[in-house]
């Protein structure tokens, strides 16, 4: 094998590994390849494995919150240095104190810790939800009105 | 019918519940503790709401947590359940106010049955047989000494409010009383916020026994006969058996009757549970109604051929009872359940961690309630019932064969579970001739020992 093969084979290696390839043939005639993973991860909770098997199953569990909002709050920060303000309860998030009113906070806007950033319903109970961090809001990730879970993402705030 | 239910519990009942939803082509909505967003009730219902952290208050107790969930998720009822909030009143009280239907009992008749000395006078004046005690409560030490001399020595006291073991004491003679009345009253208040208590007899090593009913919302209610559970430790019921080898074909058909009669003047709705001792001459005495679905319930539906948790949903949402259960319900074979609990056989320390292999026994007549499935995690903070194990045979001894067989299949590894306790148990030649009574595990530990 030349130099530049086994250079292109420790990139065919790197790329399988990355997509948790279990195996692989490779025969061009004048080359046969045959790589075999042992270790793909189990996953963290064996529950992607159940899904795979049991197949019919749904998705991992959708919350009721909405379609475009995944149910599970995202375990890695979308980019390094935000905070994100989540959720202290389950209920309804409203972006204003009153119909009609402008935002608490709009993207672009500097939070204190403490500031209200918006209100949740629970049991026809209006509860402020205050951001647990000081910066500059540079995304919403929920809209007025929306259903939102304990420990929902609301906020990615840049810290500073 | 309901068109949406929201399941508030978790682990095997969650799943017990959601599937009885599913089969009636309900929809289903769980809620769920940041410590079991992997947990099945989660994967196998239609919609998933995470309620709060793993903390029992801050999630599956949170009250308003709970019906905020149920209001975004647009439910017509919530299903309790065993433990958690299914024997809270002011739940199913906010629950009405919410326009939410609770699946159980309206909140006074599950008020009622929670003040156990109010109930115990419910069911006496009903003829339900009560143990000798106090017509309601005692107000003074000097009152609970004249009643002990009047039905004599050992007595217990017990909180009205009480439960799970607190707030009551047994007393073997008058030197102790006053000591023990002001430690069980304080107790009681510490625990329940209430310290008042009630006597009653008290029996040496009683058998346990309880009665199913089934009551709809038009004044009908049916006995699905009665369950044996005097194999517990520490009051926790670990095997439990139907019918019982010493409830008489007459007892269980007078008793039957009377009870129903009792409930129906009480009002009772939906399922419940109304237990008893059984004294060494097989009288049985009242102690108590649980009012929401037993985590036995699966050996009165071996029996019966009755499924409880459907018939609850049917009942709250209006069937009667003639339309649920067949008009002449008898009693089939012999089931036997095991509770497998993620604790250590021999330590009983509970076993919290990922299981790793997960092995779950069938075949004819063997049934496992389970929400556990390998590389899943027994989290720490909630009740070690990781599975049950009923089987239904013909007769008591297949049944018998039926459970050391299925126990033999079940593997559980990278926890502890009680399975090998169990397989012990049916090796003791009292329990497989069915010479039991509440003492019987105290004894057997002893012999282990």
């Amino acid at each position: 094998m030349k130099p530049e093969d086994i250079a292109d084979l420790k990139q065919l290696i790197e790329f399988l590994k990355e997509n948790q390839v279990a195996e692989f043939d490779l025969d061009r005639g004048d080359l046969k390849i045959r790589l075999k993973f042992n270790s793909v991860e189990v996953s963290s909770t064996g529950l992607g494995d159940l899904g795979r098997l049991l197949g019919s199953a749904p998705a991992p569990a959708r919350a009721v919150a909405t379609a475009t909002q995944p149910a599970v709050p995202a375990p890695v920060e979308p980019e390094s240095g935000l905070h994100t303000v989540k959720s202290p309860m389950v209920g309804t998030f409203f972006s204003s104190p009153s119909p009609g009113a402008a935002p608490f906070v709009s993207v672009g806007d500097r939070v204190a810790k403490g500031q209200v950033i918006g209100v949740v319903e629970a049991m026809k109970l209006m509860n402020e939800i205050e951001s647990d961090a000081a910066g500059e809001v540079v995304k919403c990730l929920i809209s007025n009105g929306q259903p939102i879970e304990y420990g929902q993402p609301l906020f990615a705030v840049r810290l500073g | 019918m309901f068109r949406k239910v929201l399941i508030a519990n978790r682990g095997e009942i969650a799943l017990r519940v959601i599937n009885a939803c599913k089969e009636l082509g309900i929809g289903t909505v769980a809620v769920y503790s940041e410590a079991d967003r992997n947990a099945l009730h989660v994967r196998f219902a239609d919609e998933a709401i995470c309620i709060g952290p793993p903390r029992l208050a801050e999630s599956y107790l949170n009250v308003p947590a709970v019906i905020s969930a149920a209001e975004i998720a647009d439910v017509d009822a919530i299903h309790p359940g065993y433990g958690l909030l299914s024997e809270n009143a002011n739940f199913a009280e906010v629950c009405r106010a919410s326009n939410i239907k609770f699946i159980g009992p309206p909140p006074e008749v599950t008020r009622l049955m929670g003040e156990k000395d109010k109930a115990r006078m419910a069911m006496k004046r009903a003829g339900v047989p009560i143990l000798p005690g106090s017509d309601g409560i005692l107000a003074t030490v000097e009152e609970a000494q004249e009643l002990a001399s009047e039905i004599g020595f050992p007595v217990i006291v017990k909180a009205k409010a009480g439960g799970g073991g607190r707030g009551m004491r047994i007393v073997r003679n008058h030197e102790e009383l006053p000591n023990l009345f002001h430690a069980a009253y304080s107790e009681a208040a510490n625990a329940f916020g209430n310290g008042e208590l009630y006597m009653e007899k008290f029996v040496e090593n009683p058998r346990h026994i309880e009665f199913q009913i089934l009551a709809d919302e038009h004044g009908n209610v049916r006995s699905l006969f009665e369950r044996e559970c005097s194999i517990q430790r520490r009051h926790q019921k670990l095997i439990e058996e139907a019918p019982s080898l010493q409830v008489t074909p007459q007892m269980r058909e007078e008793l039957g009757k009377t009870i129903c009669r009792c409930l129906m003047e009480i009002g009772y709705q939906n399922a419940g549970t109304i237990e008893f001792v059984m004294d060494a001459a097989g009288q049985l005495h009242f102690i108590e109604m649980n009012t929401r679905v037993q985590v036995e319930h699966p050996i009165t539906e071996a029996i019966t051929g009755v499924d409880i948790v459907k018939a609850q949903l049917l009942i709250a949402s209006g069937a009667r009872l003639d339309e649920i259960l067949p008009a002449k319900l008898e009693i089939r074979g012999h089931a036997i359940e095991c509770r497998i609990n993620a604790e250590h056989p021999v330590k009983f320390t509970p076993s919290a961690g990922r299981i790793t292999a997960f092995n779950v026994p069938g075949g004819n007549g063997v049934r496992v309630d389970t929400a556990q499935y390998a590389e899943g995690v027994v989290p720490p903070y909630y009740d070690s019932l990781i599975a049950k194990l009923v089987v239904h045979g013909c007769n008591r001894a297949e049944a018998i064969a039926k459970m050391e067989r299925a126990l033999s299949q079940f593997i559980v590894q990278g926890i502890e579970t009680s399975i090998p306790l169990h397989q012990e148990i049916f090796l003791d030649p009292n329990f497989r001739d069915g010479d039991f009574d509440t003492s019987f595990m105290e004894k057997f530990l002893a012999r282990r020992n």
